[in-house]
């Protein structure tokens, strides 16, 4: 307890230190009051130290990935230049012969799972939802892109476990009266 | 700072390419990542989001015909990049948009990079009540202090429709937090 001198009124201990940060509070919280009402002037979201920093450096490193230089296994071009003239020669002899039988390789040659493979790792920059509105239904029908035919039973079996409400499957019932 | 126009011309040039945008990225990381966070929430989410929304920018700037701000168009990206975030999140997790948005909250509670207090939470729980678009001016406009003018193309949409969007999202937040 702090005594006056002159008379004989207290005042709690570090009232006057603390005077001027409790009023400038005070000041701002009734700024906030005035101007924007009871929603608070930042939200409290943080970020860890020195994150600015380093995020430029890991953008930049995906953006300009340097050609990695390819050493070859065998460095003697007279081999390569062998192996071509042999290549060529083939070629050109299949060429003149004529191969009756060699059929220009069509979709249907792929297997699937190559394309799989390969839809699997290319990256579309495309979700299923943007997929399914380029791929109309009217063209494609469910069996054909399903390994094994879906049977009606399979089908109601999976509506009954995953669908609690029938009417968000938005389907179009046809006008029967 | 160096003229938008000119970044925008040395980004589409081959040659100057890299260092332009490495300008770009040191320019505009901080405001795009207060936006990116303020819809997704969580700090390393935000990160994921920043750089697949610098990468975009990096590939797609021969597209950019300049007929809008070089930044107002960087947003308008960073929206989409974090809406499509959250979608594909949700989907992932099986839960509704809602759903996520209410959980997102709560794991804030316990995130180390939230260092708001109630208020600020009650804030948040209030953000999440609103429609996408709502919540979007309203931390466009509170927060990150941006004229309706550039908010309206980052969200393609009228100043007239924003302003309205606006006042309707200060009200809600006020009632909610009065009433919470």
């Amino acid at each position: 307890m702090k005594k006056d001198k002159k008379n004989s009124f207290n005042t709690p201990e570090g009232y006057f230190e603390s005077f001027n940060d409790r009023l400038m509070d005070k000041i701002k919280a009734e700024e906030a009051h005035e101007n924007g009402g009871i929603i608070p002037k930042t939200d409290g979201f943080a970020v860890p130290d020195g994150y600015f920093d380093q995020v430029e450096s890991s953008i930049l490193s995906k953006t300009s990935r340097k050609e990695v230089k390819v050493i070859p296994l065998i460095s003697n071009r007279n081999f390569y230049y062998s192996v071509a003239a042999i290549a060529a020669i083939f070629i050109l002899i299949f060429n003149i012969t004529g191969n009756p039988t060699s059929e220009p390789i069509t979709f249907d040659d792929l297997a699937n799972a190559e394309i799989e493979a390969y839809l699997e790792n290319t990256e579309f920059e495309m979700t299923s939802y943007e997929i399914a509105a380029v791929v109309s239904l009217e063209e494609v029908e469910l069996n054909d892109i399903l390994v094994d035919d879906l049977e009606d039973d399979i089908i109601l079996e999976y509506l009954d476990e995953y669908v609690d409400d029938i009417e968000e499957l938005n389907l179009e019932y046809p006008d029967y009266e | 700072m160096i003229a938008e126009e000119t970044l925008v011309q040395e980004l589409q040039k081959e040659e100057s390419r890299a260092k332009a945008f490495e300008v770009l990225v040191n320019t505009y990381k901080e405001r795009l990542y207060w936006h990116i966070r303020r819809i997704v929430l969580d700090h390393d989410d935000t990160d994921d989001v920043l750089q697949n929304t610098f990468i975009k920018v990096y590939r797609n700037i021969d597209k950019f015909k300049g007929d809008s701000k070089l930044y107002s168009w960087m947003y308008r990206i960073a929206t989409n990049e974090s809406l499509t975030f959250l979608k594909q999140k949700s989907k992932k997790l099986g839960l509704s948009d809602q759903e996520l948005k209410e959980r997102m909250v709560e794991n804030l509670q316990a995130d180390v990079y939230f260092e708001g207090d109630e208020i600020q939470l009650k804030l948040q729980k209030a953000l999440a009540t609103l429609p996408d678009k709502q919540k979007l001016v309203f931390t466009m406009k509170y927060f990150q202090e941006m004229k309706y003018k550039d908010i309206a193309v980052a969200l393609d949409t009228s100043e007239g429709a924003l302003k309205a969007s606006y006042h309707l999202a200060v009200k809600k937040i006020e009632t909610y937090l009065k009433e919470n």
